[in-house]
């Protein structure tokens, strides 16, 4: 009865795909991206294809029901990226220049390049957000050693998935105990990297320190015996593999057909 | 049962230090005996520990002179994983004994017997078993890292002893635990020895392993200065010189025979001071 409820059900078809199908479709939705961002659009050679074709991101993830996961991690991706947008199109300069306000410009290829690399981002790192929300760590876990990849491997990913978490919450504490001591760290920019730094200390040396006893702990439950493991957790497939990588490996083709055909035009 | 675990000469010392931290050791330890291990911080109890279970020096270095036998064969001499089966071992700070990658306690539980490939339903069963034990089951499906410091320590306990090692080595498993933990991880411990099980235990709490160990092993700076049954160690009062917290039982008997109160021997338990001392009211009252 225990074993049953370890299982992971999900209802949503989609989320529930084996987590090498949802990584195969993250691979081909890159080339997709790449293939697209070459088409370039107009005078300044846009690459306007991937504005589009980044949409099919967040549906994919509402589609996935996650959506409210979806954003609540991509919020920092969209900042970067647009950031990085900005950036581009502000200081990379060309003689054409596309819009002007005071001593602002926005140069042609600055544009250009800004798009492509945001949107890039924007596409690429969007997938994953989406593989990791749909796919629960233990799922990778069984999914990695299933596919003959060693456990210690699959350990090291793992369990610096996992340490994020921790991480996370770890430097939230040693925040506050900064605070306690009278260390600001609430405020403007400035402010809050004075107080980021000396965090990163006890963080990281706690991090090391804590992982010599870790290698202990395995050591000592078995994690080097020689032999086959066992698993409480079973990770199947869901029967619609085939089709979702179908589904997938056709569009693929018909974009890279596409770009082939505007080529030629 | 015949001798287990065995020290010859053992001189160790952690690297880059030039004093070792244990000196010439020499005893040995029977099967199926509860051993209590006593001392003062830096004594080396969890240093002892660390050589019975190999992990000095093979995983922290450092020189070891002499030999440490486990079922007659050096500890240096077991391959990688080899000592996990026959050695359970729990560590002094229960905030880093989780595998890090499982999500529910019930896995976390289960982790070695999956890396020691028992069948699925066999696990569950045992697992099970040894939460209901240790009173950790209601937490089972809780995250490990999102736990009390007396919860881990149960964690930690559940998770070693569901391996059903032969031999348990046990550092200070207790100290983050309330007076009612600390009795019920104890009575866990006396199962175990019921089991015919080898225990080790480090622990401050000295009523308790007077109450519960067969034998003392006291140490100071590194030397083994004691090692007998338990009644003759914590009856010792030379000992407090040395160092070493007496039972209160044991202070108050001796304090009784120095004042002419004759006790038939010096009690180190509760039991056993209530017997002697009602003996000797009664005598006195006739
Ligand atoms: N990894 C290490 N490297 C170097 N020296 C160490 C190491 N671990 C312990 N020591 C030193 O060895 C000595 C004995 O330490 P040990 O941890 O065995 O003491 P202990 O009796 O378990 O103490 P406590 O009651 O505080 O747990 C101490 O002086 C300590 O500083
Ligand atoms: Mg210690």
């Amino acid at each position: 009865m225990w074993r049953e409820k370890l299982q992971l059900h999900k209802t949503n078809p989609i989320a529930a795909l084996y987590p090498s199908c949802k990584f195969l479709i993250l691979c081909l939705y890159a080339v997709c991206s790449f293939v697209l961002g070459s088409i370039g659009v107009g005078e300044g050679d846009y690459p306007l294809f991937l504005i589009p074709w980044f949409f099919v991101v967040p549906i994919l993830s509402a589609a996935s029901g996650v959506w409210k996961r979806f954003v609540h991690a991509f919020r920092a991706v969209l900042f970067i990226a647009a950031l990085i947008l900005v950036v581009q199109a502000l200081l990379i300069p060309s003689e054409k220049v596309v819009w002007q306000l005071g001593f602002l410009r926005i140069y042609q290829a600055g544009l250009k390049s800004g798009l492509s690399l945001s949107f890039s981002i924007l596409n690429i790192a969007g997938m994953f957000v989406w593989l990791f929300q749909t796919t629960e760590n233990k799922e990778f876990t069984r999914a990695l050693e299933d596919s003959g990849m060693n456990y210690k491997a699959a350990y090291v990913f793992i369990s610096s998935l996992q340490m994020i978490d921790v991480l996370g919450k770890n430097s939230r504490t040693i925040m506050n105990a900064q605070r306690a001591r009278g260390v600001e760290t609430e405020g403007n920019m400035i402010v809050r990297a004075k107080a980021f730094f000396p965090s990163l200390v006890p963080l990281i040396v706690g991090a090391i320190t804590s992982s010599e006893e870790r290698v202990l702990t395995l050591e000592s439950k078995g994690f080097d015996v020689n032999g086959p493991k066992t698993s409480l957790f079973e990770l199947k497939k869901s029967g619609k593999e085939p089709l979702a990588g179908g589904i997938a490996i056709v569009v693929t083709l018909a974009v890279i057909v596409g770009r082939i055909v505007v080529w030629v035009l | 049962m015949g001798v287990v675990i065995e020290f010859k000469n053992v001189t160790y010392s952690y690297p880059l230090t030039d004093e070792p931290v244990i000196r010439d050791m020499s005893f040995t330890l029977e099967g199926g005996k509860f051993y209590g291990v006593i001392g003062e911080n830096g004594s080396g109890k969890t240093t002892l520990c660390s050589l019975i279970r190999g992990f000095a020096p093979s995983f922290y270095k450092g020189e070891l002179q002499g030999q440490v036998l486990v079922d007659g064969k050096p500890t240096v001499d077991y391959g990688p994983g080899e000592l996990s089966l026959k050695i359970g071992y729990v560590f002094q700070n229960p905030f880093n004994q989780i595998s890090g990658v499982k999500d529910t306690l019930f896995e976390e539980v289960a982790f070695g017997l999956e890396n020691f490939g028992v069948p699925p339903e066999e696990i569950e069963e045992r697992v099970v078993e040894v939460m209901k034990m240790t009173n950790i089951l209601q937490l089972a499906e809780k995250n490990p890292f999102e736990l009390s410091g007396g919860q881990m320590q149960r964690v930690a306990l559940a998770s070693v002893i569901v391996l059903k090692p032969d031999i348990l080595v046990i550092d200070e498993p207790t100290s983050q635990l309330d007076p009612e933990g600390t009795e019920s991880v104890f009575k866990i411990i006396e199962e175990m020895k019921k089991e015919k099980k080898t225990v080790i235990l480090v622990e401050h709490k000295i009523d308790l392993v007077a109450e519960y160990a067969d034998e003392v092993l006291v140490l100071k700076d590194g030397r083994l200065i004691r090692k007998d049954a338990t009644a003759k160690v914590l009856t010792d009062m030379s000992l407090e010189k040395e160092g070493v917290q007496l039972p209160q039982m044991a202070i108050l008997g001796n304090r009784l025979v120095e004042s002419g109160v004759p006790l038939r021997y010096i009690p180190v338990t509760e039991a056993q001071a209530c017997e002697v001392i009602g003996e000797a009211i009664r005598k006195g009252g006739k």
